[in-house]
């Protein structure tokens, strides 16, 4: 039982540091929330500005469509700028002086009349955000065309069923939370994959190559703890406050969400509803497991470092190895199968996605659960190792 | 009571060492840090380990400490076998370097504590220990400060009581007093000798001559991981053939 004393120890310590609490509990409640509502704000502000913005066009051949640039000219937050030279049209584009520009052909009104096709170009700059040069522009011309054929198919005496032979009716079977869960979940186990990562940490370097820095670790290897109880109660405070900032950073996102005001109420409806506590206590058994196995790596990896400086370079690199696969579950067309649901981290991200969702799969779920205890039995294996090897543990 | 026998520690060299070492070592694949070393160390009296640096002194003491694994030959400490009875050994020693080896963010009722439950010592018995350590070393008035806070003597004492609190029948000091001023030097000498009035089995490894003179009973000279003096210091002092005891010791190891 000596490893509870030794764990009971590394608590103390490790909440008395500022660095951890900040790391633990400010940066997951205050950072999350604060940044879903900024990317929040952010798109609301560039989605406001798109819908107000006066589009600058130049219309080219007016002359061969009176009633197209008539149509254009009525548009609701428009400026046409026909002064402008037409070999500058393309420049004024691409220097964003101009949004689009609308060329007709010559034979306009000759292709119209005979029911033949009228040719009709339109630039424009594809990188603008939000594309509304093209897409309001496309509004105008749809209406144009559709009044056109209305009027062909009155003159030919045609009924519209002639040009439209189906009537497609899309029903969808998948729920509103199945939607939600595999649209959006994939993220909520990013933010905990990459918060337990950076739980798991500050306290992992501090209890490993910090031990050896501050000249500690004799004292403890001479004590009549083995080097077991010695590995398991450094490994379970960082587990627990690897476990602690993830949890904090999915009450920060929950919590945040709630204070956002874009949000529509029916969404907001909708994602309360889904988060239960039975959910939420779901996600979290997939949590223990990673932080776990989080934690057994990087005590591993501290306890080999000579110092602090030299574990921390060690470590910040695994950064980008965590989050590759969490980024990966996130994608469209990945879903939890027999072998993703073996592939650590990727197979949280994936699992979570499922759960959010509402279709839990039991063999898939089940392969999960034995991937990530077992990868994190291995983990802690190794670390124990390293704990019993001499050249590590006085590497220096 | 501390029984060495043939003791011999290897360490395996990586490449990279290899390199840093030059030449002579080009080919090979361990180096031997302790080379066929045999002592004993009784109780009531005080075992000077010297050597320079590097000559396998903090190496010996790690073993006997049970923190590093002999290549070959046995320890007996108290009656345990280092390598069969590690864990017994542990709770008969105390293990002391130069560095005050403490937890900042703890106090040093916490720190003391921490190694009092870790030697599975009982409420009472720590409390009366404790608080005799406390008295004798004048620790009250910072016993609840954070140990970050505390100066370097108060440190010092700290770590003298997370030492003994379990009262080991075994001390080793490797280089206790290395990099420490004058005064706080002082405690730790009498530290040593108050082990040897209590009748405590002491090791202790010093490249300090002065110290050696002080509180020795005891010494043997260690060089390059050999054992090439194991005698009585009154035994050194007479056969002595330079004039201070630290051009004894340089003689001697150019000797060697």
């Amino acid at each position: 039982m000596k490893f509870l004393i030794i764990a009971k120890k590394e608590m103390i310590d490790i909440t008395r540091d500022k660095r951890t609490i900040l790391m633990m509990v400010a940066v997951p409640l205050l950072m999350v929330p604060v940044l879903i509502g900024s990317m929040m704000k952010i798109v609301s502000f560039q989605a406001e500005e798109a819908s107000v913005k006066q589009l600058k066009v130049r219309f080219v051949g007016e002359e061969h469509a009176p009633n197209l640039y008539q149509e254009f000219t009525e548009m609701d937050k428009v400026i046409m700028l026909n002064q402008i030279p037409i070999d500058s049209i393309q420049s004024y584009i691409q220097e964003g002086f101009l949004d689009a520009a609308v060329y007709v052909n010559p034979t306009y009104s000759k292709d119209i009349a005979g029911n033949g096709q009228a040719n009709i170009q339109i630039y424009f700059k594809g990188t603008d955000s939000f594309d509304i040069a093209r897409d309001r522009i496309k509004t105008v011309l749809k209406a144009s065309e559709n009044q056109i054929i209305s009027s062909r198919m009155d003159r030919l005496n045609l009924q519209p069923n002639v040009v439209k032979a189906y009537e497609i009716q899309y029903n969808d079977v998948a729920s509103k939370q199945e939607k939600f869960g595999k649209l959006a979940g994939g993220w909520l186990p990013y933010i905990f994959i990459v918060f337990g990562f950076m739980g798991a940490m500050y306290p992992a370097v501090d209890l490993g190559s910090g031990e050896k820095e501050r000249g500690t670790l004799e004292t403890i290897l001479s004590s009549p703890a083995t080097r077991l109880d010695v590995v398991m109660g450094k490994f379970l405070v960082i587990m627990a406050t690897a476990f602690l900032t993830a949890f904090l950073a999915l009450a920060g996102l929950l919590i945040g969400i709630q204070l956002i005001s874009e949000i529509p109420p029916p969404v907001l409806t909708l994602i309360n509803e889904i988060f239960s506590l039975k959910l939420i206590t779901l996600i979290m058994t997939l949590v223990l497991p990673v932080s776990a196995f989080f934690s057994a790596v990087l005590l591993g990896l501290s306890i080999y470092a000579r110092s602090f400086k030299e574990a921390q370079s060690i470590i910040a690199p695994l950064n980008i190895i965590i989050i590759f696969p969490a980024v990966i579950g996130t994608l469209p067309g990945i879903e939890l199968n027999s072998i993703t649901a073996l592939i650590p981290i990727l197979n949280v991200t994936l699992a979570a996605k499922d759960i959010i969702a509402g279709v839990i799969n039991p063999f898939f779920m089940t392969e999960v659960y034995l991937s990530l205890f077992g990868f994190a039995a291995l983990a802690l294996f190794w670390c124990v190792r390293a704990f019993n090897k001499e050249s590590t543990i006085f590497r220096n | 009571m501390i029984t060495v026998n043939n003791l011999v520690k290897d360490f395996s060299l990586n490449r990279k060492q290899r390199k840093e070492l030059g030449d002579e070592y080009k080919n090979t694949k361990t180096i031997r840090a302790v080379d066929d070393i045999s002592f004993e160390c009784k109780p009531g009296r005080i075992y000077g380990l010297l050597g320079p640096n590097g000559a396998g002194k903090t190496t010996t003491l790690r073993m006997i400490a049970t923190m590093l694994k002999p290549s070959s030959g046995s320890i007996n400490v108290a009656g345990f076998d280092t390598i069969k009875q590690g864990q017994n050994v542990r709770e008969q020693i105390g293990f002391m370097t130069g560095q005050t080896a403490l937890y900042d963010r703890l106090t040093p009722t916490e720190m003391v504590k921490y190694i009092g439950d870790l030697h599975g010592m009982d409420k009472i018995a720590f409390q009366n220990r404790k608080n005799k350590l406390f008295d004798i070393l004048d620790m009250h008035s910072f016993a609840d400060r954070r140990i970050a806070r505390l100066s370097t003597g108060m440190k010092q004492k700290t770590s003298i009581a997370r030492t003994i609190i379990h009262d080991p029948q075994v001390m080793v000091f490797d280089e206790p007093t290395s990099g420490l001023d004058v005064m706080t030097s002082r405690a730790i000498m009498d530290l040593i000798r108050s082990c040897r009035e209590e009748g405590k089995t002491v090791i202790f490894s010093t490249h300090r001559m002065g110290e050696v003179n002080q509180v020795c009973n005891d010494i043997a000279i260690i060089y390059k991981g050999k054992l090439f003096y194991n005698d009585t210091l009154d035994k050194f002092k007479s056969e002595m053939t330079q004039p201070t005891f630290e051009e004894e010791f340089i003689y001697r190891v150019g000797e060697a």
